[in-house]
């Protein structure tokens, strides 16, 4: 077996060929193949979404100037929103203007799309974010809990929840909270939106059951994964029994060597989940009334603005793409295993 | 002499022999998932054939917003009269057939992509994988909704939407099985003994990765019946009057303060439908992985 | 080869008094229970280690090696049932709880396993999994751990501490690693250091430089050595008193020296005799015997050996051989033992 050549953070080492040893380092590699690779992901997402929303019927001139419209009108108003030149002169001249940061003006409105995406994009991202602290901030300490003696009354009662817990669709948990915390007992407003800027205790108050909504099901999700993924290890993993060995606690058997190499695992998963999280907050904002960009989305279908739509779907799909680029960096940085080049 | 308890950790605990009881755990486990979708299937289906059961469309306005348990009304009415119990049967259906048909798309398409894809390898399976990429990075909900929107609510749109989720999927699961089973021995001689393509991709990798797709199909019927309740509750899946569940909660939305069961007993069958598929979907996974 | 042969290979026994001896396990038995199948892994096994000498367990693959000296650390899984007493300078392990068991374990018992890469933790550094076990037992500051950790590498030759103390395990080489879980194991000074087939994921130069490594941290710290192995020669070579396991008991039990002169029972005799001649390396694994290893969920009522033995005889199959010391010194099982200097073949069929 050969050793591998160990890359030190010395930085006595490192300062003869700093660059050229951060060009040849795995991590940053890895970096670049993985950026390499999204590039053409985004490219290919941007270039289906156009030629989806061409070919499906539904004209937003027609829609806006309502039934009566003259097809001249309509053609002067196509001509003005664009949509006379050929597709694959509008496709270009819109990744373009993408490219520079502008993805155009909304065809029903004509206010630029890249601002409105901008305090929509906030909006969706607390709440994300905030299912995301609820989630895993429960999530975690549950399954070390269960973990900690399986199959005794803790691990099976939790695992029961999340496994009935995981059958609940999103928007019936939303519709149950409101009807039990809004509508029967008043704790937090049904819908709309506060910012922040209003305060931030009134801002989560709106926030809370919008994020309960989407982190329940992910609570569920993550519990029996990490749980999961525990409990093999402790029976399976010979590290673990070396860690016995030694005399420490289960505690720490658990908390130092089991979770420590679970929680990669989880990382790939929360990762994963926050491409597909997008769905969630559609409806979610939807039923919410949260001035989001998954409402601003389904506003868009409805109107047929194919510009606000196609935005929307290249902001979610760089989303994506960026979430599952930034999980397999922080995997770099944190397992060993990848940041030295093994595996 | 004593039996002395072997002194490991508690977290190390495994489940000792019980013996019959845990027999009976394990074939609980098939058996409760198992009642619940002979029960759901059944009602949706064979219930309305055997039983008077009312109109789910076309209800009196006049008998609107029946309490649960009124004279021929089982669970009631809705605002437009319509007798609760039958949508929610009538609804099943529809959730049913698009969540089989989707699965079933997803199943014949997805699988032979994802098969023949990791069979022939090279430039195909490079190409294949970009556009499955794509197909998963792309936010397929927007995509769905872009085209039931479009084309119009309907249930044979439904489940072409709800194709775009489930044919990538079945492509990847097929993809990574039929991956592991080219490293099998019996698949390597197979290759060795000159066993043409086709008659590999039917004789030796269809029957080993059905299994497998099939438990999959499980666990994604739970979704689509999701996707698809999530769609008609956007009113861009089964349109109203004709039920469904999704609809038939975002009908009662309207009205939550003042009738919640409206919608609380769609979301109850809506529930118990996706455990019962999970349930079954997560049992054949555990003994098909040799748990 | 000759018997004889294979002796010169033993190292001389080192004079040793009739102290007491330091772990005496008596009558262990061990069985699981698992899914209605009942496993008797340790079926009444008896040896003792004194201080400062090295005791090897050979026996083939499933024979129990591992399972009872697991069982003497507490590290078996909860669907073993374990019986027997084990004393350790006065204490019986067997009866401790869990809680009670740890303070004993890599304190006063530690353990190096067959497979380093698995049984280092992956993502973690070898300094921190040293010191940890440093810290495990006693209260010993950052600072201090770190020393000591210094001080294990050193001890246990890893070339570079300083750097390696900072490295994970795939950067190290298999031979690395093994000295790694050797330092762990000697991180607080065990009295009794089990190596369970410590060797065997080695090639055979790493094999030899590890156990002479072992055999030096014997001399110089005086700590007791439990050597499991599949190895004949590695036994021969390094053990000053040797154990034959065979389903889950002790069938020869013997200084080395006076073992491989002076082999009585078949089993052993089938395993020396089965070593290909002259042209054997050094540290072959053990040889495979002819037959099927015993079923350890119905074992016969007579000598396990039996259905495998060119020596049996119709009392074989009836009554099991009692394991006495029948010589000075040397223990066996059988109810007709070879002749001393006998023809090698004889043992097995
Ligand atoms: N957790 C367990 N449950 C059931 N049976 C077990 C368990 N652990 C070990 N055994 C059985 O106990 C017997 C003895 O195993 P053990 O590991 O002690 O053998 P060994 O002599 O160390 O063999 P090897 O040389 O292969 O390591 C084997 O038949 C094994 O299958
Ligand atoms: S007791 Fe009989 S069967 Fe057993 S080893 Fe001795 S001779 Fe062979
Ligand atoms: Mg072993």
């Amino acid at each position: 077996m050969t050793t591998t050549e160990p890359v030190t953070d010395d930085a006595r080492e490192a300062a003869p060929g700093a660059v050229a040893r951060l060009v040849h380092s795995p991590s940053v590699r890895l970096i670049a193949r993985r950026l390499v690779a999204a590039v053409p992901i985004v490219l290919g997402v941007s270039i289906l979404t156009f030629i989806v929303l061409s070919l499906i019927p539904g004209d937003a001139a027609q829609l806006l100037l309502g039934p009566e419209a003259t097809p001249e009108q309509i053609a002067a108003m196509h001509r003005q929103m664009g949509l006379d030149q050929p597709p694959v002169q509008r496709y270009l001249g819109w990744l373009g203007g993408a490219l520079t940061g502008d993805l155009g003006n909304s065809l029903v409105s004509g206010q630029p799309v890249t601002g409105e995406l901008g305090s929509r994009l906030a909006v969706t991202g607390e709440l994300v974010g905030l299912a995301f602290v609820l989630s895993l901030g429960l999530a975690i300490p549950v399954a070390l809990l269960a973990a900690y003696k399986p199959n005794r009354l803790f691990d099976r009662v939790s695992m029961l929840v999340s496994i009935t817990g995981l059958a609940v669709a999103n928007y019936v948990i939303a519709l149950l909270l409101v009807l039990v915390f809004a509508v029967q007992f008043a704790f937090f407003p049904a819908i709309g939106f506060v910012p922040i800027g209003q305060g931030i205790g009134e801002n989560l108050r709106s926030m809370l059951l919008p994020a309960v909504s989407i982190a329940f099901p992910l609570f569920c999700f993550y519990t029996r994964f990490l749980r999961g993924d525990l409990v093999d290890q402790l029976r399976g993993e010979d590290y673990i029994v070396t860690a016995r060995a030694k005399g420490i606690g289960p505690g720490q058997v658990l908390l130092r060597h089991a979770f420590r190499n679970s929680s990669f695992g989880l990382l790939t998963v929360v990762g994963l989940n926050l491409g597909t999280l997008i769905g969630a907050t559609v409806i979610i904002e939807q039923i919410f009334a949260l001035p989001g960009i998954g409402q601003l989305l389904l506003q868009a279908i409805n109107t047929r603005d194919f510009v606000v739509v196609q935005a929307c779907v290249v902001v979610f799909a760089v989303v994506a793409v960026l979430a599952n680029l930034v999980t397999d960096l922080l995997y770099a940085v944190l397992d060993p295993r990848i940041r030295y080049g093994n595996r | 002499m004593a039996i002395v308890e072997a002194s490991a950790s508690p977290a190390l605990l495994e489940e000792a022999g019980q013996g019959r009881f845990r027999g009976w755990l394990r074939h609980l486990e098939l058996i409760f998932p198992g009642a619940l979708l002979v029960l759901i299937i059944g009602g949706c289906f064979v219930w309305p054939l055997v039983a008077a059961v009312p109109d789910p469309v076309g209800g009196d306005v006049l008998e609107s917003n029946l309490p649960a348990f009124s004279e021929g009304h089982l669970l009631g009415t809705d605002p437009n009269g319509n007798d609760v119990w039958s949508r929610i049967l009538y609804g099943g259906r529809a959730s049913l057939v698009v969540g089989v048909a989707v699965n079933v798309l997803g199943l014949i398409v997805g699988g032979t992509l994802g098969a023949v894809s990791a069979h022939v390898g090279g430039l195909l399976d490079a190409v294949i994988m970009r556009v499955l990429d794509v197909l998963i990075a792309f936010p397929s909900l927007v995509l769905t909704l872009a085209v039931a929107q479009s084309l119009g609510p309907s249930q044979v749109n439904t489940i072409f939407a709800l194709a775009f989720f489930s044919v990538p999927a079945f492509a990847r699961v097929s993809r990574a099985a039929t991956l592991r089973l080219r490293e099998q021995p019996f698949m390597t001689a197979a290759r060795l003994s000159g066993t043409s393509g086709r008659r590999m991709l039917f004789r030796h990798i269809a029957p080993n990765i059905t299994p497998q797709l099939v438990t999959f199909s499980m666990l994604s019927m739970g979704i689509i019946i999701v996707i698809e309740g999530a769609l008609s509750f956007l009113g861009l899946g089964i349109p109203p009057p004709a039920p469904s569940w999704g609809n038939m909660i975002s009908q009662g939305q309207q009205a939550l303060s003042a009738t919640p069961m409206l919608v609380v007993w769609p979301c109850v069958v809506l529930f118990l439908t996706v455990l019962a598929f999970n349930l079954l979907g997560e049992t054949l996974r555990a003994r098909w992985s040799g748990r | 080869m000759s018997i004889e042969e294979v002796s010169e290979l033993a190292s001389p026994a080192p004079v040793y008094g009739g102290a007491e001896p330091l772990l005496e396990v008596s009558d262990l038995r061990v069985r699981f229970d698992a899914k209605g199948r009942r496993v008797n892994a340790v079926n009444g096994l008896s040896y003792h280690v004194h201080a400062g000498r090295m005791l090897a367990i050979i026996g083939e693959s499933g024979s129990g090696k591992s399972v009872s000296s697991r069982a003497l650390m507490g590290l078996l899984p909860p669907t073993a049932r374990i019986s027997g007493s084990a004393r350790f300078l006065g204490t019986d392990l067997l009866s401790l709880s869990e809680r009670e068991m740890r303070r004993h374990r890599g304190a006063d018992l530690a353990m190096v396993f067959q497979d380093p890469t698995r049984s280092l933790n992956p993502t973690m550094r070898i300094g921190t999994q040293i010191t940890e076990a440093v810290r495990a037992h006693g209260d010993v500051d950052k600072r201090a751990a770190f020393d000591r950790a210094m001080e294990l590498l050193q001890l246990v030759r890893l070339p570079a501490p300083e750097r390696r103390f900072y490295e994970y395990p795939h950067q190290l080489s298999g031979g690395m690693r093994q000295r790694v879980m050797i330092a762990i194991a000697l991180a607080a000074d065990p009295k009794l250091l089990i190596a369970d087939e410590a060797t065997t994921a080695l090639d055979v130069t790493t094999q030899a430089q590890v156990m002479e490594l072992l055999l030096e941290l014997q001399e110089r710290l005086g700590t007791a050595i439990i050597m499991i192995s599949h190895d004949l020669g590695l036994a021969a070579s390094y053990a000053h008193d040797v154990i034959v396991m065979y389903a889950g008991r002790a069938v020869e039990y013997a200084p080395a020296s006076t073992l491989f002169s002076h082999v009585r029972m078949p089993y052993t005799r089938a395993l020396l005799g089965a070593i290909p001649r002259l042209e054997r390396t050094p540290h072959s694994l053990l040889p495979v015997t002819p037959g099927q290893p015993p079923d350890l969920t119905a074992l016969p009522p007579g000598c396990p050996f039996a259905p495998r033995c060119s020596r049996a005889q119709d009392d074989c199959h009836a009554e099991p051989p009692p394991f006495a010391e029948h010589e000075p010194g040397h223990w066996w099982a059988c109810w007709h033992p070879c002749e001393v200097g006998g023809p090698a073949e004889e043992g097995g069929r």
